[in-house]
C-alpha cells in the first residue's frame, strides 16, 4: 500500500495490511501515542525503545512554528521577522529568548546577528553613498533606490535582488549575509521579501526557510523517506526509533539515519564510515558458500538462520565460526565474542596492525552476516506466505490459524535487527566487566534468535506453543540487553 | 554575448591603469570575462623568482558569485592542489559581492607568502609542510625553479 493511496488519516492497521512486511509489526504496536499522554509513562519504563512522537503535515508544522513567532511578537513587541531570527538562532527555545531579551536586549541582537557589536565603518557609506554610487554595480541611483540593512551597509535594490537570487539558487535562505565584505549580519525575512521580485524566487526562498526552521528545531525532524513530506515531532532528544505514518520509514529521531540501538548516534556514524573506508578489505567475506567443517562439501546459505545442517552428512554447525552447533546456545557460547590477545601491547607494530584488522573483521563479519540474514529471512517469509495461501485455499486451516507465523517472522526481524546493531557497539567497547556482561547478553540473544529462525524455517512442523514460547524468550533477551545498555 | 556590466569595465580599466605590484591581469582579446594573470613569487618566500601563470574567469552572475581562479603553472603549495585549484575562503563561502578582482589577486599573493597547512587542499604537501617544513620548502623551491622560471 503506497502513501498516495492512503487518502485520509492513514489508519492502515486493518486486515488488508496483514502482508505489508516487517514494518507492520512495529506500526501495529501501540508505540506512537499522543504527546503528553500519562499512560506513556509506564510504557517508557517497560520498553527502553518507547518514544512519544507525532507525524505532522507541512501545514501543521507551519501552524506550530507560527505559534512560537506570535508568542514572541506579542510578548516582546517585535516584528515577526525579528522573532524568527531569534528563534532560528536559539533553537526555538522561547524561555531562553525571553530571559536573554530581558537581561540584555542588545546582546541577544548581536548574538542573533541582527546588529553589529561595533558601529559600521563610517568611511563605507561616505565613500559610496555621497555620490549615490552602489559599491557592487558601480552605478549611481537616486537615494530611494537603495536599501540598508541593520548594520548600516547600503546597496542598490537591483544588487540586493540579484544577490538574493544567487544565494537562493545555492540553497541559502536563513543564512543570507549582508553583501559587504566580512559583515556577518543576516538579512531578515521581511528585508529579503521586500526586495525579491520574481514569484518563483519568493516561493523557493520560503520553502528553504521552512526547511531551515525545521532543521534548527530540536523537536522536529524531516522523515528521511524518499519524497516524503512528513515531519516527525518529538520532545524526545535521545536516539529513539520513530516510524513515519505515511511512508513507514523507520529511523532514529536524533540523527535521521537507520535506527541503531543499542549503538549511539556518534558510534554508528563512526562505524558506518569505517565500513565504507574498509569496504575493499572486508569484501572477501561476502561469500555465500562455505565448506562443511566435517565432510567438506560445499554448502550454500539460502536462509537467514546461522544454525546450518549439512545436507550431506547432517552435521550441525555454525555458519559464522564453523564450530559445532552443540556448543552454541550453552553457557559457553563464544561465537559472538572476540578474544583479544592479552599481550598485544608488547607485540610488534605489524602484529598490532594485524590484530586490529582481525578484530575489525570479526565484528564486521557478524554485522554483515546478520544484515544478510535479515534479507534472507524476508524471503523466507514470502515463501511461507505462498505456502500458507495454498493451504488456506485447500481448506487446511484458516488465515487466523497461521497469523502467529507472521508475528513470529516480524519479531525475528526485530530481534535480528537489534542483534546486528550490537556488533558496532561491542567493537567500540573497552575491555572490562561491562563488556563481558554485554557480550554475555549478546550471546544469549544470538542463540535464541537462531533457535527462533530455525523453528520458523520449519514452521509448518513446529508446534505453535513451542514457537510462541521461543518468540517470548527471544524478545525478553532483546529487551534485557536494551534495558541494560541502551543509553537513555 | 550580453553587454559587459559597468562594474567589470571599471574594474578592468583600473587593473590596467593602476596594476597591483607583482601582479599582471590582462583580459583576453576575445572574451572580456577571461583574464590572463601572472603573479610574481613574493620575496622571502620559496616561490621567489618564479612567475606563476593563472587563469581568472568572471562567471555570468559575477559579482554575486566569486571569480573562478586556477593556477596554470605547477606549484608546490599546501593550499593549491595538483589541478591548480586554490583553497581560499573568499573564493568560496566568504565571498562578498563587494570584493573585487584586485582583492582576490592580493589574497592569492598573500597565500604564497604565508602557506596555511592547517587548511589543506593538497594533503600530502600539507602533511610534509607540518612534519618537515624545511624539506617542504626545499621542494617548493625546486618546483619553482623547474616550472616557474624557464619561460
Ligand atoms: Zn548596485
Ligand atoms: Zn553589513
Ligand atoms: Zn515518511
Ligand atoms: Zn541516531
Ligand atoms: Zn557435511
Ligand atoms: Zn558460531
Amino acid at each position: 500500500m503506497s502513501g498516495a493511496e492512503c487518502e485520509s488519516d492513514m489508519d492502515c492497521s486493518g486486515s488488508d495490511c496483514g502482508d505489508a512486511g516487517y514494518e507492520d509489526y512495529y506500526s501495529t504496536q501501540p508505540w506512537d501515542g499522543e504527546i503528553d499522554n500519562d499512560i506513556n509513562f509506564d510504557k517508557q519504563k517497560q520498553d527502553p525503545e518507547y518514544a512519544v512522537y507525532e507525524c505532522l503535515r507541512v501545514d501543521e508544522v507551519e501552524r506550530l512554528l507560527n505559534e512560537n513567532v506570535e508568542f514572541l511578537t506579542t510578548n516582546l513587541q517585535i516584528t515577526p521577522s525579528l522573532a524568527k531570527l531569534f528563534l532560528h538562532a536559539h533553537e526555538w527555545d522561547l524561555q531562553d529568548i525571553l530571559l536573554k531579551y530581558q537581561d540584555n536586549t542588545s546582546n541577544i541582537m548581536i548574538d542573533s546577528k541582527i546588529i553589529l557589536s561595533h558601529s559600521v565603518d563610517p568611511l563605507f557609506n561616505m565613500k559610496f553613498l555621497k555620490g549615490n554610487l552602489c559599491s557592487v554595480c558601480f552605478l549611481t541611483f537616486p537615494t530611494e533606490r537603495f536599501s540598508t540593512l541593520n548594520c548600516g551597509h547600503s546597496f542598490c535594490n537591483d544588487c540586493w535582488c540579484a544577490y538574493f537570487e544567487t544565494q537562493i539558487l545555492q540553497g541559502v535562505s536563513t543564512g543570507i549575509r549582508c553583501m559587504a565584505n566580512s559583515c556577518s549580519i543576516l538579512a531578515p525575512e521581511d528585508f529579503v521579501l521586500s526586495l525579491l521580485i520574481k514569484p518563483i524566487m519568493r516561493e523557493r526562498y520560503q520553502q528553504f526557510v521552512f526547511r531551515d526552521y525545521v532543521k534548527s528545531h530540536p523537536q522536529l525532524r524531516f522523515c528521511p523517506g524518499p519524497n516524503c513530506q512528513i515531519v516527525i515531532r518529538s520532545k524526545e532528544l535521545r536516539s529513539k526509533r520513530v516510524i513515519c505514518s505515511i511512508c513507514k520509514t523507520v529511523f532514529c529521531f536524533r540523527c535521521g539515519m537507520d535506527y541503531h540501538a543499542p549503538t549511539d548516534c556518534d558510534t554508528i556514524k563512526k562505524w558506518l564510515t569505517k565500513c565504507a573506508d574498509d569496504s575493499e578489505t572486508a569484501n572477501y567475506i561476502s561469500a555465500h558458500t562455505k565448506d562443511c567443517p566435517k565432510c567438506h562439501i560445499c554448502i550454500e546459505k539460502n536462509g537467514g538462520c546461522n544454525h546450518m545442517q549439512c545436507y550431506n552428512c547432517k552435521h550441525d554447525f555454525c555458519w559464522m565460526c564453523l564450530g559445532d552447533w552443540k556448543t552454541h546456545g550453552s553457557e559457553y557460547y563464544e561465537c559472538s565474542r572476540y578474544k583479544e590477545n592479552p599481550n598485544i601491547a608488547h607485540e610488534s607494530v605489524h602484529a598490532q596492525a594485524r590484530e586490529a584488522l582481525k578484530k575489525y573483521l570479526h565484528y564486521y563479519e557478524r554485522w554483515e552476516n546478520h544484515s544478510k540474514s535479515l534479507k534472507l529471512e524476508e524471503q523466507t517469509l514470502e515463501e511461507i506466505k505462498l505456502r500458507i495461501q495454498k493451504k488456506v485455499m485447500n481448506a487446511s486451516g484458516t488465515w487466523i490459524d497461521w497469523q502467529h507465523l507472521f508475528e513470529a517472522a516480524s519479531l525475528l526481524a526485530r530481534c535480528r535487527y537489534t542483534l546486528q546493531y550490537t556488533y558496532p557497539y561491542a567493537y567500540y567497547m573497552e575491555a572490562g566487566p561491562r563488556k563481558e556482561l554485554f557480550e554475555y547478553q549478546q550471546a544469549q540473544l544470538e542463540a535464541e534468535i537462531e533457535n527462533l529462525s530455525w523453528k520458523i524455517e520449519r514452521a509448518e512442523t513446529t508446534d505453535r506453543g513451542d514457537l510462541e514460547n521461543q518468540m517470548d524468550i527471544a524478545e525478553k533477551r532483546r529487551i534485557t540487553l536494551l534495558k541494560d545498555f541502551l543509553e537513555v | 554575448m550580453a553587454a559587459l556590466p559597468r562594474r567589470i569595465i571599471k574594474e578592468t580599466q583600473r587593473l590596467m591603469q593602476e596594476p597591483v605590484p607583482g601582479i599582471s591581469a590582462v583580459p583576453d582579446d576575445t572574451n572580456a570575462r577571461y583574464f590572463h594573470v601572472i603573479v610574481t613569487g613574493p620575496e622571502d618566500s620559496p616561490f621567489e623568482g618564479g612567475l606563476f601563470k593563472l587563469e581568472l574567469f568572471l562567471p555570468e552572475d559575477y559579482p554575486m558569485s566569486a571569480p573562478k581562479v586556477r593556477f596554470i603553472t605547477k606549484i608546490y603549495h599546501p593550499n593549491i592542489d595538483r589541478l591548480g585549484r586554490i583553497c581560499l575562503d573568499i573564493l568560496k563561502d566568504k565571498w562578498s559581492p563587494a570584493l573585487q578582482i584586485r582583492t582576490v589577486l592580493l589574497s592569492i599573493q598573500a597565500l604564497l607568502s604565508a602557506p596555511n597547512p592547517d587548511d589543506p587542499l593538497a594533503n600530502d604537501v600539507a602533511e610534509l609542510w607540518k612534519v618537515n617544513e624545511s624539506e617542504a620548502i626545499r621542494n617548493a623551491k625546486e618546483w619553482t625553479r623547474r616550472y616557474a622560471m624557464d619561460n
